[in-house]
């Protein structure tokens, strides 16, 4: 079909921009590699950036809708409608004493926050932001995704062993117990995705999303099981056992304060960007979207799904640690796995159904 | 508003328990007991048929300077009925018996009492301090306890 | 083969869920709970020792220090006491006001109640909007006597003033807003399956170990003794009122909670039927200026929010009290948390500290 209208999508400017950058970049240093790496670097950058950014609107947003949801003004002193409140907390944070508890194993303790936090500021490398505009193009980008998502069970379990606390202690193993069991839910959900596909590229994942209708449509079972398995995964109620205050105090942060603590805070708000991100370029088409140019399409499905979480987080009771555990082996992992039968039934079932013709 | 127990009910104990004393002219009169008795006498009432006090609701302890009262207030709900038992104590040397054995649910009562009045329960399963801490000195709620101040900062009084 | 061992937990006298100073030693296998001590007393103050010190009528704003989420009740019962002792006749249009009042507190209570449980369980949603209620009812309080805490409004003979303009439009208004808000609670929290999960079927108490803990208030109720001294003794005019005195079945935490949720439609209905049948009149028996009641001992009990609430007043016929003790129900009831959290999960345990919903107050004195 003859391309009638040029297509007029940002994402081609940024390319442009790009283009034109690197050409910039090439004539000042003469030297391919000095300017690869000072793209990645800026890359690495922008997704820190992306990353604090995330965390400090999120905390807005969280008060926000929180406050929304009980009848509350929220924060409305900082800066217009409390802008600024999270760059106050911020400052508050960074400003405050750095407490080390008695008896803790200070190496592991101090490693704790920053493990965590490595791991998932690392998977935004795959993340495919538009067409074309990932960090890391890589074509097992979902199996890259869902083993260094995995690795942040560690730090918990390692802040909450050093930190000489029993509640810290307990929340470290509830911690390990729950992502251990909501991982596997969480990739066979995936999985399904990937059989529809035949590719673990994300770019190549979403744009599949282009011919064939969203997979949330296709695969809607598995959507739900990932939202499900994305709550536990980023300990948000009802599956918040890990920092359950009501029972544990804050879990595995318990002796945690200041820039540390903020540190598990950002982890937790990158973590919420990160499923979002996932479901969205997984389930919801991505970057695609009628008339509005990609980046709004892409940053108003995560924005919807953030929210869509933090609605969770403000309606439901917490669940028990038995039923936590019982939820995931007893009704979502079968249910995956019977998701993961039917894909291949129907998949088979399509394909003989075209090769009739 | 609630019934105290009638003078049958009253001779009823009496007739079970000789040793019982009350004074028939008082508007609602308390039953005294001497100590060694008062599992038997509690028991009695509780299991008795004509009697049922099936509840223990209060129990306490008077100093009277020369000496100590236990209180138990008991009540039937199924006669409607409220009966006191008291039981006198030496000042120098507060000893009774516990009655959890009868009814289980005074254990804290009875270590509020030990706490605050130094009355000690023989037979109590686990009679500590409950209320003021481990190492607090005296009996609050004795007439002749005397609050010994707290240290005082020397550095903050004038003078010294 | 494997060894385990148990560890202890200590939960307070700082813990986010441990209602005010609680303590709790919880002895633990795992997650599941072998053994829970209560440690109290952090929030003693002798309040039975300062009442000997000083006049009948100096006591009273003492009981508002007790259970500080219902006052009114605290009021209530202690004057009740003095007045059987003394033998005073309270005019009935005060007798009406305290009832009323008693009952407004006690749903302000009851919501405080389930506030605390939904923020147990983590849904702090729940929480605020309890307490939206209950700051209609401090409204109405601060209208009668100008304090939104310790109100020190019923008196020995009645009531301090009477019900000022426009308390009874405002009265009647919160009480037919009532229904439609508590049927918003049953949408957000009876409704959701979550919530019922984390309360059916656990810290179950059976008829036997409630009586056996001398437990009083919602708490026997919820295992299915209609035990409510309202009803029991009659005191004030409850005979004269219509009410159903709510009890459970299985005496669990979601039987506990549902309990209280029903007397606050009761509580409705009483406070409904005073203000129609509210008497013309003074508000205020005649006291002696030095009141001095005869010598004499008694105890007696009302209904508070949370149990028994029963005063033994010892007089020596001078103005001030020989000897109080105050039967604090939440002190009682405290016994029954052992048998309530011993092989549950910790989550439970945190629910059940809620459901048994001790006020720190009371329970230390």
């Amino acid at each position: 079909m003859p391309q009638i209208f040029p297509k007029f999508y940002p994402q081609n400017l940024v390319t442009m921009a790009v283009d034109f950058i690197e050409q910039i970049l090439l004539y000042i240093f003469g030297n391919q590699f000095v300017v690869d790496c000072i793209f990645k670097f800026m890359g690495i950058g922008a997704i820190l950036g992306v990353i604090s950014l995330a965390a400090m609107l999120f905390t807005y947003e969280e008060r926000k809708v929180c406050a929304f949801m009980q009848k509350r003004i929220g924060p409305n002193r900082v800066g217009p409608y409390g802008l600024l409140q999270s760059m106050a907390d911020t400052l508050k944070l960074m400003t405050k004493e750095d407490i080390i508890p008695l008896g803790c194993d200070r190496v592991v303790w101090a490693l704790a926050p920053m493990l965590l936090f490595a791991p998932s500021a690392l998977i935004y490398a795959f993340y495919t932001f538009d067409d074309g505009v990932v960090l890391a193009d890589v074509n097992i980008g979902l199996f890259l995704l869902l083993a260094i998502s995995s690795q942040a069970v560690l730090p918990f379990l390692m802040g909450g062993y050093a930190s000489n606390s029993k509640y810290a202690l307990i929340g470290g193993m509830r911690t390990v117990a729950q992502m251990i069991s909501y991982e596997a839910p969480m990739a066979f959900s995936l999985l399904g995705v990937v059989m529809i596909t035949g590719s673990m590229n994300i770019g190549d994942i979403v744009k599949m999303q282009g011919e064939l209708p969203w997979f949330v449509f296709l695969q809607p079972i598995a959507f739900i099981i990932y939202i499900i398995c994305a709550t536990a995964e980023t300990n948000r109620t009802p599956f918040d056992l890990v920092e359950d205050e009501s029972e544990i105090v804050a879990g595995p942060f318990t002796e945690y304060s200041g820039m540390r603590w903020a540190l598990f805070f950002m982890a937790e708000y990158a973590n919420l960007l990160s499923v979002s991100i996932i479901a969205t370029t997984l389930f919801l088409g991505g970057w695609q979207g009628p008339i509005l140019p990609a980046p709004v399409w892409f940053w108003g499905k995560v924005l919807v799904m953030v929210f869509l979480f933090m609605w969770f987080r403000w309606t439901f009771p917490r669940t028990r640690v038995d039923q936590l555990l019982e939820f995931s082996w007893k009704v979502l992992l079968p249910l995956a796995l019977v998701n993961l039968l039917l894909t291949g039934i129907g998949m088979y079932s399509v394909k003989e159904f075209f090769a009739s013709f | 508003m609630k019934n105290y127990a009638s003078s049958e009910k009253l001779a009823i104990i009496k007739e079970a328990f000789p040793d019982v004393e009350y004074d028939e002219a008082e508007r609602q009169p308390a039953v005294f007991v001497s100590g060694d008795n008062l599992n038997n006498l509690l028991t009695f009432l509780r299991d008795n048929d004509g009697l049922m006090f099936g509840r223990l609701e209060n129990v306490t302890s008077v100093d009277w300077k020369t000496h100590f009262e236990m209180v138990y207030s008991l009540f039937s709900w199924e006669n409607y009925e409220a009966v006191t038992v008291k039981v006198k104590l030496d000042h120098d040397k507060p000893v009774v018996p516990s009655v959890t054995s009868v009814f289980p649910g005074v254990e804290f009562e009875e270590r509020e009492v030990f706490d605050l009045m130094g009355i000690e329960f023989t037979n109590h399963p686990d009679l500590r301090r409950i209320l003021l801490a481990d190492d607090f000195e005296g009996h609050p709620l004795r007439k002749d306890y005397k609050q010994t101040m707290p240290p005082r900062v020397r550095h903050l009084v004038k003078g010294e | 083969m494997l060894k385990t061992e148990t560890y202890t937990l200590n939960m307070g006298p700082q813990h986010p869920s441990t209602h005010g100073v609680l303590r709790v030693e919880l002895e633990l296998d795992g997650e599941s709970i072998v053994k829970v001590k209560p440690i109290i007393g952090y929030l003693h103050r002798g309040i039975e020792k300062l009442m000997e010190s000083r006049t009948y009528i100096q006591c009273v704003p003492y009981t508002d220090r007790l259970d500080y989420v219902s006052s009114m009740n605290n009021n209530f019962g202690f004057c009740h006491a003095v007045e059987e002792l003394a033998q005073i006749e309270v005019p009935r249009r005060a007798e009406y006001i305290r009832v009323m009042m008693a009952e407004l507190n006690r749903i302000a209570s009851h919501l405080v109640f389930m506030g605390t449980l939904s923020i147990d369980l983590g849904a702090s949603t729940g929480h605020l909007y309890a307490f939206r209620d209950r700051e209609d009812v401090l409204d109405l309080f601060d209208l009668v006597c100008g304090a939104r805490m310790t109100f020190h409004y019923i008196r020995i003979g009645g009531v301090i003033r009477d019900l000022p303009a426009g308390f009874i439009e405002k009265a009647k208004a919160f009480i037919d807003k009532l229904p439609e808000r508590m049927a918003e609670y049953d949408e957000l929290l009876t409704g959701n399956e979550i919530f019922v999960r984390r309360l059916k079927g656990r810290s179950v108490m059976t008829k036997e170990m409630v009586l056996s803990h001398n437990m009083t208030g919602p708490n026997v109720r919820a295992s299915g003794i209609p035990f409510d001294i309202r009803r029991v003794d009659g005191y004030s005019i409850y005979p004269e009122l219509e009410f159903k005195v709510i009890t459970g079945r299985e005496g669990d935490n979601w039987d506990r909670y549902r309990v209280r949720f029903e007397e606050i439609l009761e509580s409705a209905k009483i406070v409904r039927q005073c203000i129609e049948g509210l008497p013309e009149g003074p508000v205020m028996a005649k006291l002696p200026a030095v009141f001095k009641p005869p010598k004499g001992e008694i105890y007696s009990r009302t209904e508070g929010t949370r149990g028994e609430l029963g005063f033994y007043i010892v007089s020596d016929g001078t103005p001030k009290p020989y000897r109080v003790h105050i039967r604090r129900p939440s002190f009682v009831n405290m016994q029954g948390l052992n048998d309530m959290c011993a092989g549950y999960y910790i989550g439970d345990s945190v629910a059940a500290f809620s459901t048994i919903d001790p006020l720190m107050g009371e329970v230390d004195c």
